[in-house]
Parts: C-alpha cells; sequence; structure tokens
C-alpha cells in the first residue's frame, strides 16, 4: 500500500525552481521581435485630460505606438475600472501606454508626452465627503448604487457635531441589519463597553509586481502573467481583449504572492494584449514597484464605532456596530463581509449593523487576505479585552463562552457551520502557548519594559463547493492532475492534488502536476480567493479520483472479465482483490483506454461537468485514461475556519517600541493536508497582520492626495527581524464532517488573529488602554504613555 | 512633461582605480557629476529620474579609498569606501570602538551593509519624502516646505535645528563619529583638506541644498578616529519602526569618561532630530562632575530637548530624544 | 537666457518659482556698464553755478539739509539695504552662512521705516514735492545737455534734483516690489507672530510672488550700485556729506536750488527747513526724507 500523502509533509514540484531561479515569472518570458511598454501615470488624484500631445514621442527614434484608454475594447468610466483613463481617480492611475524597442527609450517617450490636465476635487478621507460640502471621489456622487450607477450621500452638518473630535459620526446608512433586539441586549448586559475604531488601508505589495506580456498568433492572443486563478483569469483576460475565451492562451505558473490583489488578473493586462495587436509586435509591461503601489490593489480601511454589552458570565449580549469604509475610487466589499466575520467570532445574542463605504481618490480596493474579517478582528477583540478586564473573566474564557461551536451560526442570515471546532482551537492554543502562567505576566515590569499578552480569535470563510476535477491516467503510467488553480505560493496545486493520489492509493512520486497555461486543457475551478481552494479542490479531484477508481475497475472488469467491484486500485495498478498479478498496471490502463475510447479516453463526458471542464477533456481526448467529475458532495453550510493567535509583547515605556517574545498560533482548518505548508501559511499570515498592526503604513499629503509609502522601506511591512524566529504553532486536526477529505482553507484567518493579538497584547502592556487604531506604532504608543498630544486625530486615516 | 519614476536613465559611466584620477574627473564634471559609492542613495535618486547626471564616477575600483589601518597616535583610519559590514566586524572598531561598530552595524540590513560604505551612509542624502519624491522644495532649489505646512505628514521630520527646510539627517554612523571626536578628511586636486565631524554637517541655514560641506567636485577620502578615551563608557541605541531596513526615528550615541564614579568628560550626540547630528554641548558640560546615574540622565534629557520646535505630528520625538539622551548616560557600559 | 527658474509642481504642473539667479550678474553687470560709461562721459566737474548775491542775503552759511532724524533714518534703511541685499544674494552666489533670521529681521525694519516714511509722506509733507511736473523735464533736459558738455546754463533745482525724484521712484517701487512680497512671505517663515502658512496661496501664486521679489531685489543691486557710484563722485558729495553731518553751504544752496522752488528761512530763523531734507545726490530720497 502506498503510503498516505495526506497530512504529511511533501516538497511540491514548484519548489526546486523556485529555489534554483529556474521559475520563470511572467517577466522572465520573451519572443520573437518582443518590444517593451511603459506607463504615464496621472500625477493628480482626480483629474480629466483636457489634451494629450504625443508628437515629441512619436517622433523619437524607436517608439511604436501609443495606447490611450478609448482603445481599449472594454473602456472604463463610473465604477468600472479600465486599464487606462482619461479621467484618472487616483494620483498614480495610468492614463495611456507607450510601447517602444526599449524600456530606455519608452521612458524617454513618456517623459516627452504632454499632457494637459484639468484638477478635479478629491477626497481621501470618506468623513469627508460625507460632510455636505466636502469633496466626491467622481464628479456624479461619493457612494456606489448598485448596478455600477453611482449615488450621492452626504450626512447634516449636525451628525458630525453631535459626535465631535473624538466619536465616529453616524449618520445614515445605506446598509442596516439587525438581530434580536439591540436596545433589549443591552438593557441585559452587566458591563457595556464602547469605542471608536480606525483601521488602516494598506496596499498589497505582493513581491512580484504584475507585469505582463502579451503576442498574439493567427487571432490567438497569448498572455503570460501574475494570477492567484489560471483558468479563472483566461475570461477576464478575453473581456479585456475583446476577443473570445477560445482565443486567448493565458500562462501563469508561478505567482510571486497575490494576498488578493491578483484573483483573476489585473486590469493592466489589457495594456499589453491591445497595444501588441495594435503595433503587431509582442509587447512586455514590466510593472515596477513604484507602479505596482499604484495598481496593485490595497485592503478597504475602516473608521468605526462598536458598543458591546455582555452579562456578568461573559456572555455577549448585544454588538452593535458601525463602520465607514474607505472604498477606494471603485469599491469595496470588505465592510460588509467584516459585520458577518464578527459573528463567527462572538454569536452576539443581539446584533446591529450599519455600514457605509465611501468612494475615495486613493488607489483601487480589492480583497486582501481576510477582507473584512482581519479588519473587524482586529478592531473587535481589544473590547472583548476590556470587558473581560471589567467583568474580571479570563480573556482566553470570555472568547470561548462566546465562540460557536458545530450549531453556531453565521451572518444576518444566521445559516450553520459545517463544523466549529473552535473551542478546541482556543484550548489548544492556551496549552501551546502556556495561556494560564503567561497571562500573569501581564504588567510585569523589567527595568523599562513591561510585558503585555494578548490573543485573537479570527474566523474567516474557507471553502465552497461545485469545482471540477480532471485526471489523466497516461501512457507513462502516472496520474496527471489537471489543476486549473493558480500557483500563488500555498503549495496548493500540490496539496489539493493529494486526496485523488489517496483515493487510488498511489504514491506521491506517481502524481504529475499540469497547472499554469490554458493550453494544457485545464479543468474549471474556484478563483483562489476566499481561502477556498483548500476545500473546493480537495473536493473537486476526490470526486475526479474517484470517477478515476470506478474508471479504472470497469475497464478492468471489461478486459479482464468480471465486475468492477471485483477490482482494487493500489500502487499504480488496478487488480483483483487478493490477487495483485491479476490486473495490469496504470500504463497499460491508459494504452487500453485510448483503444478503447467512449468514456475511458475522454470521448464522452457527464453532462453536468462545467463548459470549461468538457472543453480540456475535448483536448486531452484520446492521450489516455481520462476522468472529470463534478464535486457533488454534501455542503452542509457555511465553512470556515478559525485561528486562534497568542502573543506575548514587551512595550519600552521609554520608547514605545514593542517586542514581540512569544508568539503561537492554533487553528480548526479540519484535516491537516500538509502540514509544514500549513504552519508556514498561518505563520505567514499572523505575520502580516502584525505588520498591519505594528508598522506597515499608506502614508498620504492630504493637500496633494499623494501617497509617499511607494516601496518597501516607506510602506514598511514587517521584516524577519520584528517576529519571533519561532512561532509556535499546532492544528487541532478534525476532519470537517461535510466535506470527503475533512479539510478547511487557511490562507486568510490568521491575518486578523496575528493583528488582534498584537494590538491586545500592546494594550495589555498600557494596562489595557486600547489605542484602537492600526497602525499601532511607537510614536502614538510613547505620546500616549507620556501624556504628550496625540500625533494623530481619533478617526484620521493614511497616517 | 509627464513624469516617469523608476527607471534610470542613461548616463556615463566612469570606474577610476586612482584618488587622483577620481578628484580630477569628479572636478571636471563638476555638478553634471555624481560620486557613486555603494548606491544605495544613488540608486534611488536615478531610478526616480530626479537626480540626472550626465556622468557617474564610481568608486568602487578606488583600492586606496578601502580599509581600515592604524592612524596617528594610537587612532584609527577608515576609508570611505570600506563597507559598513567591514566596519561594524573589523576587530579593532568592535575593541576599540564599539560604538561605532554598533551604529554601523545597525544600517539597514546585511544585503545593504555589504553593498553601503561609511563614507555613503556619512554623505547620504535626506530621507524626507516631499524631497525624495521630486517636489520642488526648498532643498530641491524650489521655495515651499512641503513637510512643515498645517496638513503635512512629518512623524519622521525635525525638532530642531530647521531652517526652512525640516527634512533630517538619516546617517546612523554620523552620531556615532561625531560622539567619537572623528574627523573627515577631503580629497581634492590642491590637496586634502580636513574638518572635525561636528563640523562636517551643515543645516538648511547654512546650505539648504546640502547636508555637509561637501560642494560638487569634493570626495570625502576618509575618516580619521583619534584614540579612544582609556575606559570610556559607551552607548547607542536607534529607535525604528522596524528591526532592519529603516532609519532612525532618534538615535543618540554617547561615550563617557567616568573616573571615581563621576563623569569627567562626555560626547553626546542626537540624530534625526536635526538636519545635522546634535552634538549637546551643553548637555556634556551639565553632566560632568556628576554620577552617570538616572537622576543625571533625566536633568540631561530635559536639557538636551529645550528650544525643541516641533510639527505637526513628530511631538513625540522630544519624549523619544529625552529618554534616549537619559539612557545614553544613565545605561552606558 | 531664462528670466525665471520654473519647476514641476507635485501635481506636474509647470510653475514658476523665482527669478533666475543669472539676473544677479546681469544687474552687476549692468550697474557696472553704467558706473564706467558714465564715469568715463560725465565730466566731474560741472560749470560752476552763478551765485547770485541777492539771493544770498539774509542766508545762514550753513543750511540744514537733512535733520539728524532724517539722517538716522537715511542709514538705518541703507543699513538694512545692505542687510537684505547680502543676506539674499551672497548665499545665491555661494558665500554661505545663516541668512534666513537676519534677512527676515532686517525686511521688518525695512518695513517699519518704509511706513514711518508713508506717514510722514502723506501726514506731514506735501508729496507733490516728489512729483515730476514741466520745470522737472525742463530742468532734466538741462542738467543732460550739462553732463554731456554742451554749454547750457547749469539747471537749478527745486526741493529735489529730478534726477533723484526719478531715482526716488525707480527705488520707490524696487523697494515697494519687494516689501509687500516680502511681508507675503513672511507667512512662510516661522516668527513671533503667526505660524508659517505654506498653503495661503496657490504654488503658481506664490511663485509670482517670489518672482517679483527676486526681480525687485535684483533691480535694488543696480540701484544701489548706481546710488553708491553717485555718492562718491566728486561733484555730488557735497551731497553725500549733508547726510553725514546734516547741512550744505549757502553756496551750494545757491548754485543748486532755485530759492523760488526751495525757500529757507533767513539766517537766526529756526534753522528747521521744512521740507528741505532731499535725499543728498545719494539716489535714495526714499529712505532719507524728513523725519
Amino acid at each position: 500500500m502506498a503510503e498516505n500523502v495526506i497530512g504529511t509533509d511533501i516538497s511540491p514540484p514548484d519548489l526546486r525552481a523556485k529555489i534554483t531561479g529556474r521559475a520563470r515569472y511572467a517577466e522572465d518570458f520573451r519572443a520573437e521581435g518582443m518590444v517593451f511598454a511603459k506607463l504615464l501615470l496621472s500625477p493628480m488624484p482626480h483629474a480629466r485630460v483636457r489634451s494629450v500631445d504625443t508628437s515629441a514621442a512619436e517622433a523619437m527614434e524607436g517608439v511604436l505606438g501609443i495606447l490611450r484608454a478609448e482603445e481599449l475594447p472594454v473602456p472604463g468610466g463610473g465604477l468600472r475600472e479600465a486599464a487606462l483613463t482619461d479621467e484618472p481617480k487616483y494620483e498614480g492611475e495610468p492614463i495611456l501606454a507607450v510601447a517602444a524597442v526599449d524600456e530606455t527609450t519608452a521612458a524617454a517617450a513618456v517623459e516627452a508626452i504632454r499632457v494637459d490636465f484639468e484638477p478635479l476635487p478629491f477626497v481621501l478621507d470618506p468623513l469627508e465627503s460625507l460632510r455636505e460640502d466636502g469633496p466626491d471621489a467622481h464628479v456624479d456622487g461619493n457612494i456606489s448604487a448598485g448596478r455600477g450607477e453611482l449615488g450621492s450621500l452626504k450626512w447634516p452638518a449636525s451628525v458630525f457635531e453631535e459626535a465631535g473630535a473624538d466619536r465616529l459620526p453616524m449618520g445614515e446608512a445605506p446598509t442596516e441589519w439587525a438581530i434580536g433586539d439591540i436596545d433589549a441586549g443591552f438593557a441585559e448586559a452587566d458591563v457595556v463597553v464602547e469605542e471608536t475604531i480606525v483601521h488602516q488601508s494598506v496596499t498589497h505589495h505582493p513581491m512580484e509586481p504584475r507585469s505582463c506580456m502579451a503576442y498574439w498568433q493567427n487571432g490567438k492572443l497569448f498572455l503570460h502573467g501574475s494570477t492567484q486563478s489560471t483558468e479563472r483569469t483566461r475570461g477576464g483576460v478575453a473581456r479585456m481583449a475583446g476577443v473570445e475565451p477560445d482565443d486567448v492562451v493565458f500562462i501563469g505558473e508561478y505567482c510571486g504572492g497575490g494576498f488578493g490583489s491578483k484573483i483573476s488578473g489585473s486590469p493592466i493586462m489589457a495594456v499589453p494584449a491591445v497595444l501588441s495587436r495594435k503595433i503587431g509586435r509582442p509587447v512586455m509591461l514590466r510593472i515596477t514597484r513604484y507602479e505596482e503601489n499604484y495598481i496593485g490593489r490595497a485592503r478597504a480601511g475602516f473608521q468605526g464605532w462598536a458598543k458591546m454589552g455582555f452579562r456578568a458570565d461573559g456572555r455577549m449580549t448585544a454588538l452593535d456596530l458601525y463602520l465607514v469604509q474607505d472604498s477606494g475610487p471603485f469599491g469595496a466589499s470588505d465592510v460588509f463581509t467584516a459585520a458577518t466575520v464578527a459573528t463567527a467570532s462572538y454569536q452576539p445574542e443581539n446584533m446591529r449593523f450599519r455600514g457605509v463605504a465611501i468612494l475615495t481618490n486613493t488607489p483601487p480596493r480589492s480583497a486582501q487576505r481576510a477582507p473584512g474579517g482581519a479588519q473587524i478582528v482586529a478592531m473587535l477583540e481589544p473590547l472583548v479585552d476590556k470587558a473581560a478586564r471589567e467583568l474580571d473573566v479570563d480573556r482566553l474564557e470570555i472568547r470561548k463562552i462566546n465562540a460557536p461551536g458545530h450549531d453556531g451560526w453565521l451572518g444576518p442570515q444566521q445559516g450553520g457551520f459545517t463544523s466549529a471546532y473552535v473551542r478546541e482551537a482556543l484550548d489548544l492554543g492556551g496549552e501551546l502557548f502556556n495561556w494560564e502562567e503567561k497571562s500573569q505576566l501581564s504588567g510585569q515590569r523589567n527595568g523599562t519594559k513591561v510585558t503585555g499578552v494578548g490573543m485573537g480569535l479570527s474566523p474567516f470563510t474557507a471553502g465552497s463547493a461545485g469545482r471540477d476535477g480532471l485526471l489523466v491516467i497516461r501512457p507513462d503510467g502516472k496520474l496527471h492532475v489537471h489543476q486549473g488553480i493558480g500557483n500563488l505560493g500555498t503549495h496548493s496545486i500540490a496539496d489539493t492534488a493529494r486526496p485523488a493520489a489517496d483515493v487510488l492509493d498511489l504514491s506521491w512520486d506517481q502524481v504529475e502536476i499540469v497547472w499554469g497555461d490554458t493550453s494544457k486543457h485545464l479543468p474549471f475551478s474556484t478563483v483562489q480567493a476566499g481561502s477556498q481552494t483548500t476545500h473546493a479542490h480537495t473536493r473537486a479531484n476526490h470526486a475526479a479520483g474517484t470517477a478515476m477508481l470506478g474508471l479504472l475497475q470497469e475497464l478492468a472488469a471489461r478486459e479482464l472479465g468480471g465486475s468492477p467491484t471485483d477490482y482494487r486500485v493500489a500502487d499504480g495498478r488496478v487488480f483483483r482483490a487478493g490477487n495483485r498479478a491479476a490486473g495490469m498496471d496504470f500504463a497499460e490502463a491508459a494504452r487500453r483506454a485510448i483503444a478503447i475510447g467512449g468514456k475511458f479516453s475522454g470521448q464522452e463526458v457527464p453532462e453536468e461537468l462545467n463548459d470549461a471542464t468538457k472543453a480540456a477533456v475535448a483536448g486531452l481526448a484520446g492521450e489516455g485514461l481520462i476522468a472529470a467529475a463534478r464535486d457533488n458532495y454534501s455542503r452542509g453550510g457555511s465553512v470556515y475556519t478559525w485561528v486562534a493567535t497568542f502573543a506575548q509583547v514587551e512595550l519600552d515605556v521609554e520608547t514605545g517600541e514593542v517586542e514581540i517574545i512569544d508568539l503561537a498560533s492554533t487553528t480548526d482548518c479540519g484535516t491537516v493536508m500538509h502540514p509544514r505548508s500549513l504552519a508556514a501559511q498561518t505563520n505567514g499570515g499572523v505575520f502580516q497582520g502584525i505588520g498591519m498592526a505594528k508598522g506597515q503604513r499608506w502614508v498620504f499629503d492630504p493637500k496633494w492626495g499623494i501617497p509617499f509609502t511607494k516601496r518597501f522601506y516607506t510602506a514598511r511591512p514587517p521584516g524577519i527581524l520584528d517576529v519571533p524566529l519561532s512561532p509556535r504553532f499546532a492544528a487541532v486536526d478534525e476532519p470537517d464532517p461535510h466535506t470527503p477529505v475533512g479539510a478547511k482553507g487557511i490562507g486568510e484567518p490568521p491575518v486578523g488573529a496575528g493583528e488582534a493579538a498584537y494590538v491586545c497584547a500592546v494594550a495589555d502592556a498600557m494596562g489595557g488602554l486600547c489605542l484602537c487604531r492600526t497602525p499601532l506604532t511607537a510614536d502614538m504608543i510613547l505620546a500616549e504613555l507620556e501624556g504628550r498630544p496625540r500625533p494623530y486625530g481619533l478617526l484620521e486615516t493614511h497616517v | 512633461m509627464a513624469v516617469m519614476r523608476d527607471m534610470i536613465p542613461p548616463f556615463e559611466l566612469y570606474q577610476p582605480t586612482e584618488v587622483e584620477d577620481a578628484v580630477r574627473l569628479i572636478r571636471q564634471h563638476g555638478d553634471k557629476g555624481w560620486v557613486l559609492a555603494g548606491g544605495l542613495d544613488t540608486f534611488d535618486w536615478f531610478k526616480d529620474r530626479i537626480k540626472r547626471p550626465e556622468a557617474v564616477i564610481d568608486l568602487v575600483g578606488v583600492e586606496e579609498l578601502r580599509g581600515i589601518s592604524a592612524g596617528a597616535d594610537g587612532g584609527l583610519e577608515i576609508g570611505a569606501m570600506t563597507s559598513l559590514t567591514d566596519v561594524a566586524e573589523n576587530a579593532d572598531v568592535m575593541g576599540r570602538y564599539p560604538l561605532l561598530a554598533e551604529a554601523a552595524g545597525l544600517v539597514a540590513t546585511p544585503q545593504i551593509r555589504n553593498q553601503g560604505t561609511l563614507g555613503g551612509n556619512i554623505v547620504q542624502d535626506t530621507r524626507c519624502w516631499y524631497y525624495r519624491s521630486g517636489w520642488p522644495c526648498y532643498r530641491a532649489g524650489g521655495n515651499v516646505c512641503y513637510a512643515a505646512t498645517s496638513q503635512s505628514m512629518n512623524r519622521e521630520h525635525c525638532i530642531m535645528g530647521a531652517s526652512r527646510c525640516v527634512a533630517v539627517s538619516p546617517s546612523d554612523t554620523a552620531p556615532a563619529l561625531v560622539a567619537l571626536d572623528a574627523e573627515m578628511v577631503v580629497a581634492g586636486t590642491s590637496g586634502e583638506r580636513t574638518f572635525a565631524a561636528a563640523d562636517f554637517f551643515i543645516g538648511p541655514d547654512i546650505d539648504i541644498e546640502r547636508m555637509t560641506v561637501l560642494k560638487p567636485g569634493d570626495l570625502l577620502a576618509r575618516i580619521v578616529l583619534p584614540a579612544p578615551w582609556e575606559g570610556a563608557r559607551w552607548y547607542f541605541e536607534k529607535i525604528r519602526d522596524r528591526k532592519s531596513w529603516d532609519f532612525s526615528l532618534v538615535s543618540v550615541a554617547s561615550s563617557l569618561r567616568v573616573e571615581g564614579g563621576m563623569i569627567q568628560d562626555a560626547r553626546i550626540v542626537v540624530n534625526s532630530v536635526a538636519p545635522y547630528p546634535v552634538r549637546l554641548r551643553a548637555v556634556e558640560s551639565a553632566i560632568r562632575g556628576r554620577a552617570p546615574s538616572e537622576d543625571t540622565g533625566q536633568m540631561a534629557g530635559e536639557i538636551a530637548v529645550e528650544g525643541a520646535r516641533t510639527l505637526r505630528h513628530n511631538d513625540y520625538k522630544v519624549a523619544l530624544m529625552r529618554n534616549l539622551v537619559k539612557r545614553s548616560i544613565r545605561d552606558a557600559a | 537666457m531664462e528670466f525665471l527658474r520654473r519647476a514641476l509642481n507635485p501635481w506636474g504642473e509647470n510653475v514658476p518659482i523665482g527669478v533666475a539667479w543669472d539676473l544677479i550678474w546681469a544687474a552687476v553687470i549692468i550697474g557696472a556698464v553704467f558706473v564706467v560709461v558714465h564715469a568715463l562721459l560725465v565730466p566731474k566737474k560741472l560749470p560752476a553755478g552763478e551765485i547770485d548775491e541777492g539771493e544770498a542775503k539774509g542766508l545762514p552759511d550753513r543750511i540744514q539739509r537733512h535733520k539728524p532724524g532724517a539722517r538716522g533714518f537715511h542709514w538705518t534703511m541703507s543699513a538694512t539695504m545692505f542687510a537684505l541685499l547680502i543676506t539674499a544674494f551672497f548665499p545665491v552666489i555661494g558665500i554661505q552662512f545663516p541668512w534666513v533670521t537676519i534677512h527676515w529681521i532686517a525686511g521688518v525694519l525695512l518695513i517699519l521705516t518704509v511706513l514711518y516714511h508713508i506717514y510722514h509722506v502723506f501726514a506731514k509733507q506735501d508729496v507733490r514735492n516728489m512729483w515730476i511736473g514741466g520745470r522737472d523735464v525742463k530742468e532734466g533736459a538741462l542738467g543732460l545737455q550739462a553732463a554731456l558738455r554742451r554749454p547750457v546754463k547749469r539747471p537749478r533745482a527745486g526741493k529735489y534734483p529730478v534726477d533723484q525724484k526719478m531715482f526716488h521712484h525707480a527705488a520707490t517701487l524696487a523697494t515697494l516690489g519687494a516689501v509687500v512680497t516680502g511681508v507675503l512671505m513672511m507667512f512662510r517663515v516661522d516668527n513671533f507672530l503667526w505660524a508659517r502658512n505654506e498653503y495661503m496661496f496657490s504654488d503658481a501664486t506664490w511663485g509670482w510672488i517670489y518672482v517679483i521679489h527676486g526681480i525687485s531685489g535684483i533691480a535694488l543691486i543696480f540701484l544701489v550700485i548706481a546710488h553708491v557710484y553717485f555718492a562718491i563722485r566728486p561733484e555730488k558729495r557735497w551731497m553725500t556729506w549733508s547726510m553725514i553731518n546734516g547741512w550744505i553751504t549757502r553756496d551750494r544752496y545757491l548754485e543748486n536750488h532755485d530759492p523760488e522752488r526751495w525757500s529757507v528761512p533767513e539766517a537766526g530763523g529756526a534753522g528747521d527747513v521744512e521740507g528741505s531734507a532731499a535725499g543728498g545726490g545719494t539716489g535714495q530720497p526714499a529712505l532719507s526724507d524728513k523725519a
């Protein structure tokens, strides 16, 4: 028997290439006659192009063409973003692109172009736009009114006056929902806590900027790009280029990080796609770090207010939440997710949520690793601590009291979860971190350093269902797992293939992963976002593996006699039960499948498959034994993963500096697929969250609307020295009963857990004082400790 | 004319191997030339196409500018092109000038310290992000300080020594060298000139476009350290937002000569609070004859921040500077 | 040659930021050329004026031209002007020192002095004395011919010679240009009155303010060169001395001034010559009028 590969550490097939540098990312590709493009970016946060004079640029030797916004097959407008625009909504939005024989020429040509911009009013702070006379991000309004339309939302001055400087103004909210009776909830409460809280917007900063290269051959577009989801990027690229998906070959084998900013490619991919068609040469657009800061997406920030009521026993009776979201110029949906995520932490007996999403002239938002979730967890967890202190309930205990069990519910619809081993994860974390002892260190002073301990519990969605799996056993005898998902560094292309190997009892070295190129016949997949992939594609590949098992048994019965149920499959052979010799190996099976044809080699496919999968199977037909299957397994509720992170910090009261001494995280993410990778994913997310809380910044000059944190050293994502060398990790490892493999996703929930653990630990070191904002930098802490004026207003953003 | 960033424009590259050739090339090109050491400051400017010299004189091949050797009177001489790693890990520096070794070792990251030079770290330009964004501020020859308005984001900017411009000196080694009474030897065609480290750095009141006495055509050749005080106590601390690849919010360097439990002489230097490293002479004389205690430190800190003038977002620097000066006396070892 | 320094503002808009510093040298060169040409062409001695003994009758030997207060003001203003020009331009040409504080404090002194002068001129004196009328034109034409060695009768001035008036007006324009823009620029310097506000005007407006300030300053370089030159010219030195010791001789008075246009009290009078403090021959009447 082959060793069960689920739950063991493996080396993913792309690892060696990445470490040795052989891996080719989008900007490493070359095509015959390839030229380079450069972008001209808007210098103003909101403007209109009055005129463009490209004559000097066009006269330059080596300049091959210029692409303007109106030449895009799908131009932008209103809330629809396009690669280029004549009405930029943020400083840095691309206006046009120049192609030239090399980048030096293209850059010089861009500099030689004169663009006459008409500056328009702009806004960075949502609250400013909500004022009656405040500026709007778009000429036509400041909110999305649905269906791509713009609307306007203004609050009367009295709303701001009532709130004063230190409390969130709360006017009319377009989104509002409630569970139970919020007033009754507070009436029942023994302790009520309330805070105004700011969570910053931060850029994604993946290591690989979204460079892309495109060329056309016989009417087909070939595009090399950086994406999180290969199969689901093709359609978007086709739309941008104005062609059918069948006429697009998208290649992206490696992706140097996305964090939600490259879910299905990027709008900028339209530039090389359309420009290369225009000039008849392959076009490479290398996006620089500076440009990535602008077009590379960002997390939506919140200005919020929360009020919580607790009974003496620690149970949350009421949660009243008001969030104002900085949606960037084209919108974001974090604010709606946020409130739902809060219910997955606390199961409040009564709750009210009000939300406002305001457009601003800052770079576009998109999902960023736990969009809405990380923010709300980091915002609310310190309030839970505050209540626990007042109630004299242990902080770990109060989370256990409120955490959902398997009968828990989610969001305003109050639907159920597939599983929720949250208390188990909290208990495991308490042990791993040694909470009982460590929490006693709280406030202990050693010289100028004060110890703080804190924890954060962070839920996030972690799965989806209904995708397809596609397996081929070729005459080489190997199992080829076709993966339509992307390869953004999470190992999911390998890990989600394991169930197929497991079902077939096949050793891992007999498995080949096919990925990263839509011409390689990839099945319909999830977008690799929302931490869905592990869940969705362990299911899909489990289904495909099961289908392959059936096909092998059927083939053996047909070829060797007997009934399919007489046959077993293991170690790359299908054989009669009890007699290994009576059977055939996979290579033989593949050859016979090709000879027989029909359903064995892809000439017939199940009707229920997605069209993309059918097309993929059709492309592979006749190349081996082919099994394609749809994931029809039960759903059983919302799939959620919880991560609990515990942090011990030392705060230097003379400098405001915080050092993280110890860090431990645990999770309920169902069955552990790949322990080493799971720990890496979790710790990485925890660090990312700590970065947001501790010092990563997105600073704009308010007068000019221009950001300064355009590069790594000014944006300050955390470095390896900012976290403990050996963070600890453990998983509950209880299978989710509603999915065949039992695995749920892990990508997103660690971010909020790390962030919350950090802010809670810092508050703990400050005697329970919550500064209630991120980033929480040394200057803010020191000013507070020294009783000096606050460096920033309580509601100030982009600091 | 549209703005283009992140793309180095072409230039003529010169790679002399002798100091005199380097000096001649530097003179020859004047303000159209650019002296390249490790490139950590340079390439940011070049990439953003804000500084566009016609000629770049790369000093990497000038062996004479590299290395650490014994100086006169028991001191030490460090070539300006010596890498920060070599400074931080040199046995003589570590043994006799741990203040400098520590300061050099806290610069940025290991890679940057391998590539970056002591000279480059000393003469690097300010990191004010308004200035580095290519905005036409005073320092860039314009007529405004964008960092000192009522709306500016100036958490990193100065609390003293401002004159129109409020940028700060970013160097980690500069305060250490001032505290060590180092001398800067500047090469030129007419021979060498020597400046005390404290006089090498200039404020915007004197020249708003430069941070040191070096003018186009000048070359910092080496740094001369006098023999350290017998039994001196040292302190260096750099406060920054993250522990690698970051400039200081405030840094402090001190050297104390303590005899019989009393401070006999002291050098206390603070950086990133002003456009130049600030030697706190008033503090130095106030603590003479006192024990290096918490109380002395407290008093020193209070004196140090007298006259500080804060901007919109950098009030915390007053407390931070006061506390670091306190520590530099209390915790010197 | 560029007359303006321009830059791209943070939004990439091309805005002026000041006057081209090369104009400093232009002003110096023009000043030097003027001095050399004038020195070569114009005789250092004018034909002796005729002194009408009748007019001299009853006049004191020494006629007060500048009261001590007026002289004090002249020299205060000279000092502030020199301080302003030195602090403005020496750093630009490479002589570096901390200049900003001296510059704005000198500027404030200059403003106060100018304000006082304006107040005095309008409240206590007849502004018409400084107007250039028909007689001044005639006087100027004669003066010019005399200077060019034409055989004409040496003209006599009223209270102020016409060249002084012209100089005064040029200097007034330049000084007011510098003063008005300087006051606005004070809003960009932290001082004892207010916190700086760099965004009071748009950057283009600020740019023009700097341009005007620069042009005024550079014009003053030329004016000061000419002023100093005339002050040391032999035939004008009597006026320079009068700015030091306050008086001129009766002969100088009669030689150069028309008693009909500038009457002085007779000997034994109070000696307080109403409106007598023409600003010497030194081209800076605005700074040295009667206190």
